[in-house]
């Protein structure tokens, strides 16, 4: 096994020492083999193939290096290792890709940025690095297996002066299971070649014991490993009526805070933090409740006195419901906190148009009583002083909140909604285009367009809670302004002089021709084109009738050939 | 030994119809054999023990420091909103890419038979390895709980009733990094054996000879077992070529496939593979200057051989030079607010001087050796390397900070400042790396005798000196 030798092992007398061993022993000891030595690449190669040709085919040499054209020389024959290799790569693929498909797809599907559960480009990277572990395996062990290694006894080991082999010395080996090996035969034929040194390989006769140390220090390592786990595996099947042992104590318990305590985390000492600048709490709005809902309280109060009170309470939660008037709660109603709907019966009333839909608090309600039908009385005229500034804010907040939607000049054709026209979504209704008439101030109110706004209609969701009622005046505004964009007449312009008037006009009716004409010509060509794929549908298979009868004509003058041919 | 003298032949010239030789000296198989293993068997030097007594100290350090982030909580780090990943992924980032030298030198080299390779394959591989380590601490200790770590190995886990995503970048990272790791092991070991053997028969101590015998397997050098070895040496540098290009990429998959500006780009891959290289080699050129002078290797590590890697490490800072502007250019061409504002302040916003240090270091000092005076004058070469090294370092933190530190949301905006444990953490890794390299040049051989007595016998063999 590991043969110690006290000095260097190529000294003389060492090597001395052991041929004199050799040679009193030889006789008990099984011969495994002779080797020769030799000194340089050359005289190797030259050596192999005088031995190759000699016809012995169990032979081997040892080199210090791989040299260049051996395998021939000895005759080698390649190895099978590529194959190996291929199949643990391949493994490797394959266990990638079940192993993934298996864990993100059937056993727990993960929703990824709207993936499908079983997408193959995001489980290659793994498959690639698997590929290569694998077949790195492959090649790794497999080579060693086929070298047939570890092997910690080999009888070539035993001669001293085959250590260098691994320095600059070069070996050429014949076993004796050899068919044609013959000891006397083979030394002479090696001893013919370029070697100062032909030797009997025998048995190693040390120990083929392991040495007892390697065996303690194997067991003390597995049995030290084995520990922790064995520990774990108990704790997993036993009792114990100790609370859990808490490592982390704050993260097990985080040190959250309640109100009113003292906190370390903050300059001011306090773990409770006061509120982002700015913040609007619900119900703490001072303002009267004609700018906050839309309508005229007073009239409403007038005709509908169960809906105003309610609508006040909704601004103000300690409104009992027995004041006098509603418009004299306006104010109370201001500097409070809460919201809460009451989800009071109440009759439907039907304004004009789809109106009262578009207040949240409003359900249909198929008992009610359907005979009290009033207009709600809504604000005709926007409460916030028009003029630059609100328009801007205006069109700010309408492109922030509404364009998605409506579309930025308001047609109703917004970024969502190209969107889900393209993926032809079911429940999809397409956002109202705020240029048709029925929603122009006199139709439909600048009250009920914030209170929609405000509460939604349809699909879309109310933005009180988004939008600051000063804003929401101010979108109503910009809306105006851009429904008079898109429709205005030329009687509404006040400020031109005739020769602008004109102008417009001309040009008007020069775009209303242009329009025209365009219409014209695309349906125009467009039934051109028809007439055109049906000539040519027509054409080709007029074309492929003249084919068809050409190609029989052809045929037929081969066959006729071809008869006369035989004939001949 | 005529060996620690160089001929005086200069080797960086090729002269027409004549290869330059890669071993100089009157050496012979036995010369390389006494030269490599001198290394291991004689007593350590006092640079070597000074300079392992320095990285132990560090080292301790460092194990020091990750008690303490265990004990307190990643607070100890500067990472706070908006810079979660700071130093600790700047450092994971860093040292992937010096890994990568080793790979590149063992695999693709050899794929393309560049016989210069072969005296500084083993230390260039046992660099990766080394520098792999010290990649791989970061992200285990940076995932908060260090103690659950394995929670990223896919296995049936009883606590947690579900499998890691696998179309997340950070997973790609782990199998990258661990598969990484573990063929390099291989084909460092593997390259090893036949050198193990040499060591294992030129042993007098038994311990040494059973330890040295125990790693190498028993090797015989067989004919008919190199046959195999050298083909499967073959296959693992055919797999290791497209792995270590793999690694680097799938690394800068963890920020291109996020969405923070500055980091959502296609040329990440391409980019961070060339950075990684050209911090790899210089890596390798800084170790191994000093260490050729200290175990007396120049006629095994020669002039030629510093001379090729320059002009690597001059390729490989030119493409990253070129990637720095066409990041730019794309920020510019792509008119998207966010990324013209993230180079803007790359560049110009509150870490200039970082952008401008790693500007300096990665484009203009590499270029430095176009001049062949610089190539073949060591201490310049050191000197330039260093330069390297601190450019790369500063380019991960210029990546990952300055993007984090300013992206969508102005309000969350912050300046990272870190902590003395950040430097500690820093600082302790070089020790880490140190200290696994200085016991490598002891107790291995730090150069592949077997292949560089190939290359030798291919020396004899062209200039027909047949007296060996």
């Amino acid at each position: 096994m590991f043969r110690v030798r006290s000095d260097q092992e190529t000294t003389d007398v060492g090597q001395t020492f052991y041929n004199c061993e050799l040679m009193s022993e030889n006789n008990e000891k099984k011969v495994h083999g002779v080797v020769a030595e030799y000194t340089s690449v050359d005289t190797l190669l030259s050596a192999c193939r005088r031995v190759r040709d000699a016809g012995y085919e169990k032979t081997d040499a040892f080199t210090p290096f791989p040299v260049h054209g051996i395998d021939k020389a000895l005759g080698i024959k390649p190895t099978v290792l590529p194959w190996i290799v291929l199949g643990a790569g391949l493994t490797g693929t394959a266990t990638a890709l079940v192993m993934q498909i298996w864990m993100n797809s059937i056993d727990y599907p993960y929703i990824i940025s709207g993936k499908p559960f079983l997408s193959l480009p995001a489980f290659m990277p793994v498959a690639f690095e698997l590929t290569v572990l694998f077949a790195s395996f492959g090649a790794f062990f497999g080579m060693w297996a086929l070298n047939g290694l570890p092997k910690f006894s080999n009888p070539v080991f035993t001669d001293p002066r085959f250590d260098r082999v691994t320095d600059d010395r070069f070996f050429l080996y014949i076993d004796s299971k050899d068919d044609q090996f013959d000891r006397g035969g083979v030394e002479k034929l090696l001893g013919d070649t370029d070697t100062d040194y032909v030797q009997t390989v025998v048995d190693d006769d040390s120990s083929d014991k392991v040495p007892k140390p390697f065996f303690m220090m194997w067991g003390l390592v597995v049995g030290l490993s084995v520990i922790p786990l064995l520990v774990v595996l108990k704790m997993r099947v036993s009792h114990s009526s100790q609370p859990r042992f808490h490592v982390f104590y704050d993260m097990d318990f985080s040190p959250a805070k309640d109100a009113q305590q003292y906190s370390t985390l903050f300059r001011d000492g306090r773990a409770m933090r006061p509120d982002v600048p700015g913040t609007v709490a619900r119900g703490e709005e001072q303002a009267d409740l004609n700018y906050m809902t839309g309508i005229d309280m007073e009239a409403l109060t007038a005709i509908d006195r169960p809906r105003a009170e309610r609508l006040v309470r909704r601004f103000n939660p300690y409104f009992q419901g027995e004041t006098e008037s509603a418009a004299e709660n306006e104010t109370e109603g201001a500097g409070k906190t809460s919201t809460e709907i009451e989800p009071e019966k109440k009759p439907v009333t039907v304004g004009d148009g789809d109106s009262d839909k578009s207040e949240a608090d409003e359900v249909p309600d198929a008992t009610a009583e359907p005979s009290v039908v009033e207009p709600t009385p809504w604000l005709d005229s926007n409460p916030l002083v028009l003029n630059e500034k609100v328009l801007a804010d205006g069109r700010k907040n309408f492109g922030i909140y509404c364009s998605v939607c409506h579309g930025m000049n308001g047609s109703g054709n917004g970024l969502v909604n190209v969107r889900a026209q393209k993926i032809i979504s079911p429940d999809w209704i397409q956002p109202s285009s705020l240029h048709q008439e029925t929603l122009y101030a006199n139709k439909y109110p600048d009250g009920k367009l914030f209170s929609t706004i405000s509460n939604g209609i349809r699909k879309m969701p109310g933005y009180a809670g988004q939008i600051k009622t000063r804003d929401r005046w101010a979108i109503v505004a910009y809306v105006r302004a851009l429904q008079l964009s898109q429709n205005a007449s030329i009687e509404q312009f006040k400020n031109l002089d005739d020769s602008e008037r004109a102008k417009i006009l001309k040009e008007q009716i020069e775009a209303k021709k242009a329009l025209k004409d365009k219409a014209d010509a695309a349906a125009k060509a467009a039934k051109e084109k028809a007439q055109a794929d049906e000539k040519a549908v027509l054409e080709e298979a007029d074309a492929q009738e003249a084919d068809a009868r050409e190609a029989d004509v052809q045929e037929a003058d081969v066959q006729e050939a071809d008869t006369a041919k035989a004939s001949t | 030994m005529s060996l620690a003298i160089p001929n005086g032949l200069d080797n960086t010239v090729e002269q027409p119809g004549e290869r330059a030789p890669l071993v100089l000296g009157d050496t012979t198989y036995h010369d390389i054999t006494e030269a490599v293993c001198q290394v291991a068997e004689r007593k350590p030097s006092t640079s070597w023990v000074i300079g392992f007594l320095i990285s132990f100290a560090l080292l301790q350090w460092l194990g020091i420091c990750i008690l303490y982030l265990i004990y307190t909580g990643v607070g100890v780090w500067g990472n706070r909103s908006p810079v979660f990943w700071g130093w600790p992924i700047v450092n994971f980032v860093f040292w992937v890419g010096i890994g990568h030298a080793g790979t590149l030198i063992s695999a693709i080299l050899f794929l393309f038979r560049q016989e210069w390779r072969t005296s500084i394959n083993r230390a260039a591989e046992a660099m990766t390895i080394f520098a792999v380590v010290c990649a791989g601490t970061f992200p285990g200790i940076h995932v908060g709980r260090a103690w659950l770590a394995f929670w990223l190995a896919p296995y049936p886990s009883l606590n947690l009733w579900m499998w890691p995503q696998f179309r997340s970048p950070l997973l790609w990272d782990v199998f990258a990094v661990s598969t990484y790791g573990t063929v390099s092991l291989l084909f460092w070991y593997m390259g090893m054996v036949p050198d193990l053997a040499t060591f294992r028969d030129r042993s007098v101590n038994k311990w040494r000879r059973m330890a040295y015998g125990v790693l190498s397997l028993g090797w015989s050098g067989s004919s008919r077992h190199w046959m195999r070895y050298e083909k499967a040496y073959a296959l693992l540098a055919a797999f290791a070529a497209p792995l270590v290009l793999s690694v680097h990429t799938i690394v800068s998959f963890d920020f291109a496939v996020s969405q923070v500006p500055g980091w959502h780009t296609t040329i990440f891959p391409p980019y961070f593979v060339a950075g990684a290289i050209f911090s790899g080699f210089a890596m390798v050129l800084t170790l191994m200057i000093p260490a050729r002078k200290m175990l007396g290797l120049e006629n095994l590590i020669t002039i030629r051989h510093l001379d090729n890697m320059c002009k690597i490490i001059l390729a490989t800072g030119s493409i990253v030079g070129l990637a720095y502007g066409t990041e730019f250019f794309i920020a510019w061409y792509g008119q998207v607010q966010e990324e013209k504002f993230a180079f803007t302040n790359r560049a110009f916003g509150p870490y200039w001087w970082a952008y401008w240090t790693m500007v300096t270091c990665n484009v203009i000092s590499p270029q430095l050796f176009w001049f062949k005076k610089l190539r073949t004058t060591p201490w310049m070469i050191v000197l330039v390397c260093i330069f390297v090294n601190i450019g790369m370092w500063f380019e991960r933190f210029v990546i990952v900070v300055t993007s984090l530190s300013r992206d969508y949301l102005p309000s969350a905006w912050a300046y990272f400042s870190p902590t003395w444990v950040d430097w500690s953490m820093l600082i302790g890794s070089f020790g880490l790396f140190f200290t696994l390299f200085l016991l490598f040049c002891r107790l291995m051989p730090v150069i592949n005798m077997a292949e560089t007595k190939a290359t030798l016998a291919k020396q004899y063999h062209v200039s027909n000196d047949g007296e060996h």
